[in-house]
């Protein structure tokens, strides 16, 4: 307990620091923001376009698909708030050798590289998820219950570990390849397919979306309990034990990779 | 000229070696650009059958088919941008140096980006329009593209990456004013994605729009080559269409004279 509140109080002040650094140009800031939001713009009005020519795709609406688009922005962007960091292993710090910095302080070295930056960028995907999602409520595309509300919650989080987790073990590879930036960039390209419903892919891509890299359960799967009252414990039951499963696996190869890891000569 | 070429073709040169270096790195590339295009293949497809009429936005299924696939790889093959390199060499002042040689600094990137294109036209571009042409032919019964729409889509294409990267260069002068280069390239492509029709066709968007978009030079970065190579142009258009690129082409490298002379001015390095 003591230990967990040593933590908390060590994020925050990595935090500050943080933020402080980033104060110095606010219209970066708005820069990243922008961009976010005008990313998600252009798909939502691919929707809006395509939906003024067909009634309904596959039996979903538009009023649905913009729900299940919304949803998959959520635990995309928290993802993307708090563990950005992950980014940089894959990319740069394992060939530069500045991991070796993590390697030496008393302190979980994941927890260390996530604290040390939030990416404020993802307010753009979150802002633009919670408006989606606001919006299925209020024109009644989904019912608010309390229960729905607490598993809506739950989905997020769990959809945002399976983020992590996939994230955590492509940046993981770079311990073995040195820089596996360009296998982080296509997972990410993977994770798109999660904004539609995944019955309009062909079975392979299904097959890949279920396990290797499950994105399906990210989104449309959880999602098809609110829209559809689909069973519980194939949606979001499902979502939390994948969750649980890859972030075990994850960790495991994370660690495996530090011990392997060596520093950059000189 | 000749001078010209040899002095600047080194540059092209070693972009297209050190692209066949990185093998690995091509290979996920490749893979990437294709997840990207199966996204929206299986999104159209998904589309049309759900649609009442055999026809959307003036587009068959089989031609929207094509559609997605020139689309993607004419983008990615024209659009090598230029902005990105400009601002790791504004933020490091590396800019300065090339100020001090007797090379031109658009010139020594036009050819760099040359190089580039070149590579990713011959590698992926090349194989994935040979079997779109056998698909074309054998699956969808459609006839084999005749050798005058294909010269007219090859130069609409040159013509493209031209107005990409003159455009870029423009885009690019923006280091001047942020260092966020990262940020701003998500918000170029983001809009580009829309604007020259890549994600969407423009025939989708309503009336007026379209209108406002023939006055803009987007259109002509990825739309305009597909639409020839559909054939959707009659013969006069195609010229019109590829007379309105070769002005783009002129007006941009003109703005970025410009724009360049405006800035040049200003120029403050750090350090000595």
């Amino acid at each position: 307990m003591r230990k967990l509140s040593r933590y908390f109080s060590l994020y925050r002040i990595f935090v500050m620091q943080y933020i402080k650094t980033t104060m110095q140009s606010k219209v970066d800031f708005f820069i990243g923001l922008g961009g976010f939001l005008i990313s998600q713009a252009a798909g939502l009005a691919f929707l809006y376009l395509v939906f003024e020519q067909i009634p309904s795709m596959q039996e979903w609406s538009l009023e649905q698909m913009l729900f299940i688009y919304g949803f998959a922005q959520l635990p995309r962007g928290i993802d993307h708030l708090l563990t950005d960091n992950l980014w940089m292993v894959g990319w740069q710090m394992v060939i530069k050798g500045t991991f070796d910095k993590y390697i030496l302080r008393p302190m979980n070295i994941f927890f260390q590289i996530v604290c040390e930056r939030v990416q404020f960028d993802a307010l753009g995907e979150i802002l633009v998820g919670l408006v989606l999602v606001g919006r299925a409520v209020a024109n009644g595309t989904v019912q608010v219950t309390p229960v729905k509300l607490l598993f809506f919650i739950v989905s997020m989080a769990a959809g945002a570990i399976i983020y992590t987790a996939v994230k955590l073990i492509l940046a993981s590879i770079a311990f073995w390849l040195k820089d596996s930036s360009a296998i982080m960039t296509t997972a990410y390209e993977v994770a798109d397919f999660a904004k539609y419903p995944i019955e309009i892919y062909a079975k392979p891509i299904q097959i890949i979306l279920m396990t290797i890299l499950p994105f399906a359960f990210v989104a449309y799967i959880p999602s098809t309990y609110f829209l559809i009252d689909a069973n519980f414990w194939k949606t979001i039951g499902a979502e939390c034990a994948v969750a649980a499963v890859i972030w075990i696996i994850a960790y495991k190869i994370f660690q495996k990779g530090i011990s392997v890891y060596e520093s950059a000569g000189n | 000229m000749k001078k010209y070429l040899r002095i600047y073709w080194p540059f092209a040169a070693n972009q297209i070696k050190s692209n066949f270096v990185y093998k690995g790195r091509f290979y996920l590339f490749i893979l990437r650009k294709f997840l990207g295009m199966f996204i929206y293949y299986y999104l159209w497809m998904a589309i049309y059958a759900s649609a009442s009429s055999g026809e959307l936005g003036g587009f068959s299924r089989s031609e929207m088919i094509l559609y997605v696939f020139m689309s993607y790889t004419i983008s990615d093959m024209v659009m090598v941008g230029i902005s990105s390199e400009i601002g790791y060499d504004v933020t490091d002042g590396s800019v300065a140096m090339s100020l001090t040689k007797p090379i031109d600094y658009r010139t020594r990137l036009v050819f760099k980006s040359l190089g580039v294109m070149i590579y990713r036209a011959v590698v992926p571009t090349l194989f994935i329009w040979i079997g779109l042409e056998i698909y074309k032919v054998c699956k969808l019964g459609m006839p084999v593209t005749n050798p005058m729409t294909m010269t007219a889509t090859l130069l609409s294409v040159l013509f493209s990456f031209f107005i990409y990267i003159f455009f870029d260069y423009c885009f690019g002068m923006l280091a001047f004013v942020t260092t966020y280069i990262f940020g701003m390239n998500i918000i170029k492509n983001a809009t580009l994605n829309f604007l020259t029709g890549r994600l969407i066709p423009i025939s989708f968007f309503p009336t007026a729009l379209q209108k406002i978009f023939s006055f803009l030079p987007f259109t002509a970065m990825t739309y305009v080559p597909v639409m020839i190579y559909l054939g959707k142009y009659s013969g006069m258009q195609v010229l019109e269409q590829l007379g309105k690129q070769a002005l783009w082409v002129v007006v941009l490298y003109l703005f970025g004279s410009f724009l360049w002379k405006k800035i040049e001015r200003r120029i403050v390095i750090l350090g000595g």
